[in-house]
């Protein structure tokens, strides 16, 4: 009868661990869904993304918006490391996004709906499981494509283009572009909004690089010419900081994508057309540009190959006569940063 | 003659009491804690969508857009668009199951006079009450003439925007 009476009083434990499971799966979901979507996780700086694979083990915690001041907002950045394949599911996952001692199996989704592209980890969806649905913006990246049109109204060609001879003979070829931190910061205080480039990738493209050979070619001033004979080398991108008004070079930037190619190839390297530069915000982390100026400076070399010679060096692009590039806020400069529609679930079991 | 067979069966009669009470006990326990619990994680689920819908509707998609899509639809009284965002988010499919949401939205202004007027925004489906619904609220600063017939010009107002939600 005793014995009886125990296991009967264990009876209640195991009806409530059953159902407290279940309660267990969607709260554990919940809580899932607001560390990932409204925190931005830790460390915070340098943010946890930022960590390599044999870093990994300093992260405490995933989270994928942008700041806390902005719940809702995601990170395109801590996104795609959120998913990365060298996390390893569940353990990794388990440790930095769920918690907890008990070892749940779950799935978590984010579908770009603007973007139409969907990431996820974890199992296969079983028939009963824990679930929440986070509606959430995915901050994109700022971009801008300096062209042939953006090169004449800015006068970025070495001459004035009057077409007179003297003017085309110029031997120096820089473009130099401005990313003022300062500004950047105090014009835009919203994390959602602003451009930063030291948490997001910024993305330049140089573009129509050959119809700055010789612009404004008049047959009346030089009788012959041969554009296409002329090979733009590009021989370095070197990066600038302004600080407390001394400007020292404190790299090379060696990863430009050139003419569309989809590896990086450092400098010196044969240009046709045009040049991207992508740059990690790891970057500007690394070299703590908070609020300095930076400045990237595009050098180039022009070699005639044209049968027989042009008879004058050509123009090209260059700015430092006039004024560097500047990545800001105006929107004929610079694509602004776009917040896209997503989903984010969670589920748990 | 007196005998034990008296005391036994007092002893089996406890032990059945016992045994009963437990009984009702353990029937007690288990079904009190399945309903709330399971009623309260629906009902959050819906909020937390609803919250979601109605902060992402008031997010401009960037930063030369000055209006949110919900500040612009206040102040033109555009309830078709509301429908179309607030379902299109709310019922919008990612990999889990599908979510048929209804929806009846309002906002809410005092008036200079101090009365407070609720003027209905759009809705779905009629709510006639006996639907389970959840409340969500967001509080919205509008450019627009409150009431629509003041003689005052238009000026920032606060207005609360109310959506009841439920699934079908």
């Amino acid at each position: 009868m005793l014995a009886f009476i125990w296991i009967a009083s264990m009876i209640p434990g195991i009806l409530l661990n059953l159902q407290s499971n279940t309660i267990d799966f969607d709260a554990v979901a919940y809580r899932t869904g607001v560390i990932l979507a409204e925190d931005p996780g830790w460390p915070s700086s340098p943010p946890w993304e930022f960590y390599g694979d044999n870093q990994k083990y300093e992260i405490s915690r995933f989270g994928m918006a942008i700041a806390k001041d902005s719940p809702g907002v995601l990170s395109q950045d801590k996104v795609n490391r959120f998913f990365c394949s060298s996390f390893m599911y569940p353990d990794d996952y388990q440790k930095w996004a769920i918690f907890g001692d008990y070892p749940y199996r779950f799935n978590i989704s984010v579908k770009d709906i603007d973007g139409g592209t969907g990431q996820s980890v974890g199992d296969v969806l079983p028939d009963r499981y824990g679930y929440i649905r986070r509606l959430v913006k995915i901050k994109g990246t700022s971009n801008t494509s300096i062209g042939s049109a953006y090169f004449v109204a800015h006068k970025y060609i070495n001459n004035t283009i009057t077409a007179i001879p003297s003017d085309f003979n110029v031997t120096r070829h820089e473009f130099s572009i401005l990313i003022n931190n300062t500004k950047l910061r105090e014009e835009q205080k919203s994390p959602a909004y602003q451009i930063d480039p030291t948490r997001d990738q910024i993305i330049i493209n140089i573009t129509d690089l050959r119809s700055t050979i010789f612009p404004g070619y008049n047959p009346g001033y030089i009788p012959s010419i041969d554009r296409s004979s002329v090979n733009i080398s590009l021989t370095s991108i070197k990066v600038y900081k302004l600080d407390g008004g001394t400007l020292s070079m404190v790299r090379t930037f060696d990863t430009p994508y050139i003419d569309g190619s989809s590896t990086p190839k450092a400098p010196p390297v044969i240009v046709q057309d045009n040049i991207s530069l992508i740059i990690n915000p790891r970057i500007f982390d690394i070299m703590q540009t908070g609020y300095s100026n930076v400045y990237l400076n595009l050098t180039f070399e022009m070699q005639d190959h044209a049968v027989p010679p042009n008879p004058l060096n050509s123009s090209f692009l260059n700015n430092t006569l006039t004024t560097p590039f500047d990545y800001n806020y105006h929107p004929a400069n610079v694509t602004q940063p776009q917040l896209r529609d997503a989903v984010m679930e969670v589920a748990v079991w | 003659m007196v005998n034990s067979g008296g005391q036994l069966y007092t002893i089996e009669g406890v032990a059945a009491g016992l045994i009963m009470l437990l009984t009702a006990y353990l029937v007690v326990g288990a079904t009190s804690v399945y309903t709330p619990g399971d009623a309260h994680i629906s009902d959050m689920q819906l909020e937390v969508l609803g919250s979601d819908a109605l902060a992402m509707m008031d997010t401009p998609p960037n930063s030369s857009v000055t209006e949110s899509p919900l500040q612009q639809i206040i102040e033109t009284d555009d309830g078709s668009r509301f429908r179309n965002l607030f379902l299109n988010y709310t019922n919008v499919s990612g990999y889990g199951p599908k979510h048929d949401i209804q929806f009846s939205a309002s906002y809410t202004y005092e008036a200079p006079d101090t009365t407070i007027t609720s003027p209905p925004i759009n809705s779905s489906r009629n709510l006639t009450g006996g639907e389970h619904a959840v409340r969500v609220t967001k509080w919205v600063i509008v450019n627009k003439k409150l009431p629509p017939l003041s003689a005052d010009p238009p000026e920032n107002r606060a207005v609360l925007v109310e959506v009841h939600l439920w699934r079908d």
